[in-house]
């Protein structure tokens, strides 16, 4: 007799194998009911189908703004792709998709919108500053008792719900045109130029902030864990009395500690 | 310490949406109780957390969840197990419940509640991880029987056998889904009556009514409409059978008004009244 474990991979293959793949749907089967009314074959496809939307409903709920990109027919048949070749690794479905954006820019009936898949990154760093963790340190507030020696060992943080984006197309404008409340022309130049962004939430508020390349530049060397000693070593040229006063004020740098020697 | 005010659960409930938070902050409408799907809460943080936090000041509030994966041969999941209990340790809930169901195998999540075969094996995979899973969170789970589309040639229990059998060896309780039992006997051809008939006195905690979906051939729990009547008829065998069990109405897709939420919940407690003037 089959095991219980083999049996579930069975059924787990059969619910993910091509539709052209009879094989898997046929060994799983075997261990199913049918009758007159609904043979064991098509007990199994209902779940496969129920799973297949279910996963290509979770892409959808994250990336809205792609699906209206590209309409729907076409978004079904590249999630339907993706699902089909990447499991989801979590019991969390809002955990399912961290890749979707890799996928895309292989994707080969996608590369006619090359900013596609940026703005596939774009729409999951706004799902994950959603879902972050609220901030618990104690900010940066402390920041003034730093004496004049220690500060070289600062160590700042990005907020728990940062991401850092940078992109050739004006991905910030392609997301802000396709909002149900966006009032203006609905027209985006796609030789805007490049952006540099920080997605993030503040209290309960998401925001998508434009970064200049300076800033971009100190967030990252912040994210890399590198100290402000590290980072006047690292990045010469950077005017760190200009850009570490920009980037406290807007929030984009949520606590520090001191680098221990 | 509590921060809340613990108070079991009683009545008809309303499971909670996104979409309802504003009403219930707003209005703050007389609900006995609601429930949250646990998947929905997990990370620590957030406009949700934030938002249930308040409802929970007020009301009673149950965990529902369908990621435990306890029919799986998969280790368990502790990161998924962790989340819950601290989700759990901020929201004191009445109950946790998860499905009589395995939703991944070989480290792979479907996402869909997937009916195991009803064997000795099966039984003794499941009751082992409910008793690890209830030690870990320190309570009595509720394990809810599933909608289901097929039956398994190697079963040698019934279903409420195997439920019987679980609830014995785990002393876990039940969430009976009338909704789902009765999708279940159409979809597999059994008597619903025989089935809650029976369960093991004293072990259903908790009801759930939803609307499901008649396709060509079978019935597809889609939890998007209005409880149907054959599923009305059967909660109020349920309810004369069973007692005043509390009860929740359950709607996850295509959600609806609250109001149409309250109206459901109505009809519930109308049934339960009349279920108590039974005891």
């Amino acid at each position: 007799m089959t095991s219980l474990k083999d049996l579930q991979k069975e059924i787990r293959d059969a619910v993910f194998a091509k539709p052209s793949d009879n094989d898997a749907l046929e060994t799983a089967s075997q261990h199913i009911h049918g009758d007159d009314r609904i043979t064991a074959d098509e007990h199994l496809l209902i779940y496969r189908q129920a799973i297949l939307s279910t996963l290509i409903s979770a892409l959808e709920s994250i990336h809205p703004v792609c699906r209206q990109l590209i309409g729907e027919q076409f978004f079904d048949a590249m999630a339907r792709r993706y699902v089909r070749q990447s499991p989801s690794k979590s019991p969390d479905l809002g955990d399912y998709g961290a890749d979707f954006s890799d996928f895309i820019a292989g994707f080969e009936p996608a590369q006619t919108l090359p900013y596609l898949a940026d703005v596939a990154r774009l729409e999951w760093a706004w799902h994950q500053a959603f879902h972050a963790p609220d901030e618990t340190g104690s900010g940066l507030a402390e920041l003034a008792n730093v004496s004049g020696q220690d500060t070289p060992l600062i160590l700042f943080k990005l907020p728990l719900s940062a991401s850092l984006l940078e992109s050739a197309y004006p991905i910030h404008k392609i997301w802000q045109v396709n909002q149900d409340d966006w009032q203006e022309e609905p027209s985006v130049n796609l030789d805007d130029g490049q952006v540099r962004l920080i997605v993030w939430r503040q209290h309960y508020d998401i925001r998508i902030d434009p970064l200049t390349d300076q800033q971009l530049r100190l967030l990252k060397a912040v994210k890399s864990r590198r100290s402000l000693e590290e980072i006047s070593a690292s990045e010469p040229g950077l005017p760190l009395d200009q850009t570490l006063p920009q980037c406290v004020k807007n929030g984009w740098l949520a606590s520090f500690s001191l680098k221990q020697i | 310490m509590s921060r809340f005010i613990s108070t079991p659960i009683e009545n008809t409930g309303i499971g909670l949406r996104a979409q309802h938070y504003r009403d219930i902050l707003e209005k703050k409408p007389d609900i006995p109780w609601f429930e949250v799907l646990s998947e929905n809460y997990l990370s620590a943080g957030g406009l949700a957390l934030h938002h249930l936090e308040q409802i929970r000041e007020r009301y009673p509030v149950t965990l529902h969840g369908v990621g435990m994966s306890l029919g799986s041969t998969d280790p368990l999941n502790r990161d998924y197990l962790k989340k819950l209990k601290s989700l759990a340790e901020r929201i004191e809930p009445a109950w946790i419940s998860d499905h009589l169901a395995w939703i991944s195998a070989d480290g792979h999540y479907v996402h869909d509640l997937l009916p195991l075969p009803y064997t000795e094996e099966a039984l003794n995979n499941f009751a082992a991880r409910v008793d690890e899973v209830q030690e870990y969170l320190g309570c009595q789970l509720l394990i809810e029987n599933p909608s289901s589309y097929m039956s398994f040639t190697e079963s040698d229990l019934t279903e409420w056998e195997f439920l019987n059998e679980l609830t014995r060896k785990t002393d876990c309780n039940l969430l009976l889904d009338v909704n789902n039992l009765y999708v279940c006997s159409q979809n597999l051809s059994f008597d619903p009556v025989l089935y809650l008939e029976a369960l093991s006195e004293g072990r259903v905690k908790e009801i759930h009514l939803a609307g499901y979906e008649a396709q060509d051939n079978f019935l597809f729990d889609t939890h998007g409409q209005r409880v149907h009547p054959p599923v009305w008829e059967l909660y109020e065998k349920t309810v004369n059978h069973l007692g005043p069990i509390p009860t929740l109405i359950e709607w996850d897709t295509d959600i609806p008004a609250f109001d149409v939420l309250t109206e459901e919940a109505g009809k519930a407690q109308q049934i339960l009244n009349a279920g108590s003037l039974h005891d």
